[in-house]
């Protein structure tokens, strides 16, 4: 405690409030930059982390992970462009609410939202961090199997109408995901000889073309009506819309707090992302909500629950990191990088050799989290601006932002020609109503799924008798069953009635996923 | 006016000159090198441990050669991307790979499409060396690698986590030899493979060096070196205990085929003083990798050895490239 209280000294300098300024600043702009991220402000701060003095590095890097998170709601929310997949729920009911003219209202929601579930999550944290990992540990790949299991299903409920569409774009998905050398036996899949290909299509370039560019390419069809429309809604000149009203922030509350905890959860978890964290909590909200079929028309829970999710993924996949050693996302591993070069290992020792540097860091991050705020409140009365730009003017610099993400990607062109692919998939996928929501899940999910199933089978010695021995990996094994079930029967219910809504859908798998 | 233009056309006349003479006498213009910046691909992605060893490396170029050395990620297939890149490059000396060797002298043995062969590369130098080993938890019954297949015919279908195609060989071939029964886990990069084993997942791992960081809860159970590692001096190689597959590793400066050899020399120069630099030192120590300095004829003559080792290996292993 005496050196967290230290630790904020330390950090409340000019020059490390400065850096995480900066770090956040940059994070936020990327992020609502469609088709820059995380990516990109990693690619940016690497260098420089190698010349800042270690606080600083690492403030910096901190910054961008969090500033990132929250900034990819703003394209999300305006342009309908997730710049990242996490994001692409935020889209889902962040959109049509700015079409509603409540783009500021979805945008503070959004903000609010991600700023409590990082504040929260980077509490967990500092309280909790050497316990947890250490029970993070027990999720060995027969749990995370069935944990994954259980994701991949929940949330293909979230299919929209049609579930077979849905499934077969969850197909493809998973499909795309096995093209690359395969892990066991060091076989390339579906890469036609492309060396390109070994290590399978990234996620950032598929993200892009199919999010950003497909959604661009539909939205010049429609330019002139939406231009008409930006016209006449404008920015609503009335206070309710543009500001969070009570009813709302007591509606949205539970679902930020239940947000956190599946972000938090997921971000402990080996293996998971960002993108589960908050599909999960969209997911989960949407089946605990009274009103289930308005999701996706416009509803402030919605945006709500993704970006609490989405942010508080970021400070709880830094808990392996500080208690283990072992990283749990890309921003960890390069601060990894930045704590190494400046002598420090990450892990269980650090607590003990390194008390103030630890404390030093938790100051950091829940500096970033107070600056987040400030830079989010600032940045989106300017980023709200550009619902009035008519979309002529915003397609070409989209485009252009997005040849520039995918290609830092991996410093080639091939990105660029993958994100083209995408945006031709993503395009019909769109014009169809195959929803791509289940197809960038089927995507995430199915490499590690595959894999998890995988080492599961040699770690049972291909004995199901000897799953008695894995509790955790039962538990969600029948909690995906009873979903399927209680899916399947409510959808059923739901096209039984028209369009009334399914009465029993208020607690099930939403309570189980607190766990 | 008409002055200036004479000179200008002079000085036109003069630089086109110069071009012509660099293309006749071709890149050996090796006098003012480095006269400007230079990049280094690195074949794995930011992060990585290879990546930080590349940068602080690049560091140490960049004060001894008075320009900038930018590091320029380039993943995909574990390096095999970043060396056909380089492949590709001018013989200039402006472009360079710092990779591990095993994209030259082993990957070729494991697939079909990668044809790479030692002198199709230059080398300037060699700086740190790889502690592959197996690893287990510090509680295990088993200290040395006889005693654990003693233990290991005791528990058929015990699981052995892998990295690599390299991995998988070496245990299915001790297996062969001794009769066991064993699962082959598959695992994905440093991370998992540290879950897998801090977490009691599995009961011995193939670890490229980075369980070094963890004294306390794991231990080497032998060295997949030719040469015992500083980290554990008292574990034996792997030829040692009567298994010939010791396989080395080096972070290696790959340059393209026909370089000057000045340049060579000029780099291998400048890489010799990473083996001093605090800063370097620093950087691997935190991450227990052992400084392991060659100069350009020892690293060129380490990776066409190595090459001819591993085929050996590889070959008797009955391992067909795919």
């Amino acid at each position: 405690m005496e050196h967290l209280i230290i630790g904020f000294s330390n950090v409340l300098t000019l020059s490390t409030l400065f850096w995480v300024t900066v770090g956040v600043t940059l994070g936020y702009v990327l992020g609502a930059l469609p088709g820059l991220g995380k990516a990109t402000g990693v690619a940016v701060a690497i260098p420089m982390t190698f010349y800042l003095h270690p606080v600083a590095a690492i403030a910096l890097l901190i910054g961008i992970a969090k500033g990132s998170a929250a900034g990819s709601a703003v394209s999300a929310i305006l342009l309908n462009t997730p710049g990242e997949p996490s994001s692409a729920p935020t889209a889902l009911d962040g959109y049509p609410l700015a079409r509603q003219g409540k783009a500021q209202k979805a945008l503070k929601m959004g903000l609010f939202a991600s700023v409590i579930g990082d504040c929260l999550s980077t509490l967990v944290l500092i309280a909790l961090a050497a316990p947890l990992a250490r029970y993070a540990l027990l999720i060995g790949p027969v749990e995370l199997c069935a944990i994954l299991l259980f994701s991949l299903t929940f949330i293909g409920s979230l299919a929209g109408r049609s579930m077979l569409k849905g499934m077969i774009a969850a197909a493809f998905g998973v499909f795309f995901a096995t093209i690359g050398i395969e892990t066991e036996t060091f076989i390339p899949r579906l890469t036609f000889g492309l060396l390109e290909l070994d290590d399978g299509i990234s996620l950032v370039p598929m993200a892009i073309g199919m999010l950003a560019i497909a959604e661009m390419v539909i939205q010049a069809g429609n330019a002139q009506k939406l231009d008409r429309e930006a016209a006449e809604i404008d920015d609503s000149a009335r206070p309710e819309d543009r500001r969070v009203t009570l009813a709302e922030w007591r509606r949205c509350l539970p679902v930020i707090g239940r947000g956190t905890l599946i972000g938090a959860v997921v971000g402990i978890l080996p293996g998971l992302g960002a993108s589960v964290g908050s599909f999960l909590s969209y997911g989960a909200t949407q089946r605990a909500s009274k009103t289930p079929e308005k999701f996706g028309t416009g509803m402030i829970e919605g945006v709500a629950a993704a970006e609490s999710a989405d942010n508080a993924v970021v400070p709880a996949s830094f808990v392996p990191l500080f208690a283990l050693g072992i990283p749990g996302s890309v921003i960890a591993a390069i601060l990894i990088a930045a704590l190494v070069l400046h002598g420090l290992t990450p892990g269980p020792m650090m607590f003990v050799e390194q008390p103030q540097l630890v404390a030093d860091l938790y100051a950091a991050m829940l500096c970033a989290s107070a600056i987040l705020l400030i830079v989010g409140y600032a940045g989106q009365r300017l980023f709200a601006q550009v619902i009035r730009v008519p979309i002529r003017l915003i397609i070409p610099v989209v485009l252009f932002l997005c040849c520039i993400g995918a290609y830092m990607n991996t410093n080639s062109l091939f990105s660029i020609y993958l994100m083209l692919g995408f945006a031709l998939l993503g395009f019909f996928a769109r014009k169809l109503e195959f929803s791509f929501v289940t197809f960038l899940i089927g995507f995430v999910i199915g490499p590690n799924l595959e894999l998890t199933f995988r080492q599961s089978l040699q770690l049972l010695d291909h004995d199901p008798m000897r799953l008695a021995a894995h509790p955790i990996a039962l538990f969600f094994g029948l909690l995906t069953v009873v979903t399927t079930v209680w899916i399947g029967r409510s959808n059923s219910r739901l096209a039984a009635r028209g369009v009334t809504p399914p009465q029993a859908g208020t607690n099930g798998p939403a309570e189980h996923s607190h766990i | 006016m008409r002055k200036t233009n004479r000179r200008q056309l002079l000085r036109a006349a003069t630089a086109a000159l110069t071009v012509l003479a660099g293309l006749c006498t071709g890149p050996a213009i090796a006098g003012d090198y480095p006269e400007r910046p230079i990049t280094m691909l690195v074949g794995y992605k930011a992060g990585g441990q290879t990546d930080l060893v590349g940068r602080a490396a690049a560091k140490v170029l960049s004060d001894q050669l008075g320009v900038p050395v930018n590091v320029v990620n380039k993943p995909g297939g574990g390096g095999i991307l970043a060396a056909h890149e380089l492949s590709k490059a001018k013989p200039d000396g402006y472009t360079l790979l710092f990779h591990a060797n095993s994209v030259i002298n082993t990957v070729p043995f494991l697939m079909k499409r990668v044809t790479f062969k030692p002198e199709d590369f230059e080398y300037a130098g060699m700086i740190t060396s790889y502690q592959v080993g197996l690893a287990a938890q510090k509680n295990a019954p088993y200290d040395t690698l006889e005693e654990f297949v003693a233990w290991a015919r005791e528990n058929p279908g015990f699981s052995f986590g892998s990295l690599s195609p390299t991995a998988r060989m070496t245990m299915e071939v001790i297996a062969r030899k001794e009769g066991l029964d064993v699962n082959i886990v598959p695992l994905k990069g440093g991370g998992d493979l540290l879950n897998a084993l801090l977490g009691n997942q599995v009961d011995l791992v193939w670890s490229g060096g980075i369980h070094y960081k963890y004294p306390d809860q794991l231990k080497t159970i032998v060295a997949l070196t030719t040469f015992r590692h500083p980290s554990a001096p008292d574990v034996e190689t792997i030829d040692e205990a009567g298994y010939p597959l010791g396989m080395d590793g080096f972070t290696t400066l790959i340059l393209p085929k026909g370089t000057p050899r000045e340049m060579l020399e000029r780099l291998s120069t400048a890489l010799k003083a990473a083996e001093t630099d605090a800063t370097f030192a620093k950087v691997v120590a935190a991450a227990n990798i052992p400084i392991m300095y060659k100069d350009l004829d020892e690293a060129a003559a380490e990776v066409a050895e190595s090459y001819a080792r591993n085929k050996t290996i590889f070959e008797s292993a009955g391992i067909e490239p795919q």
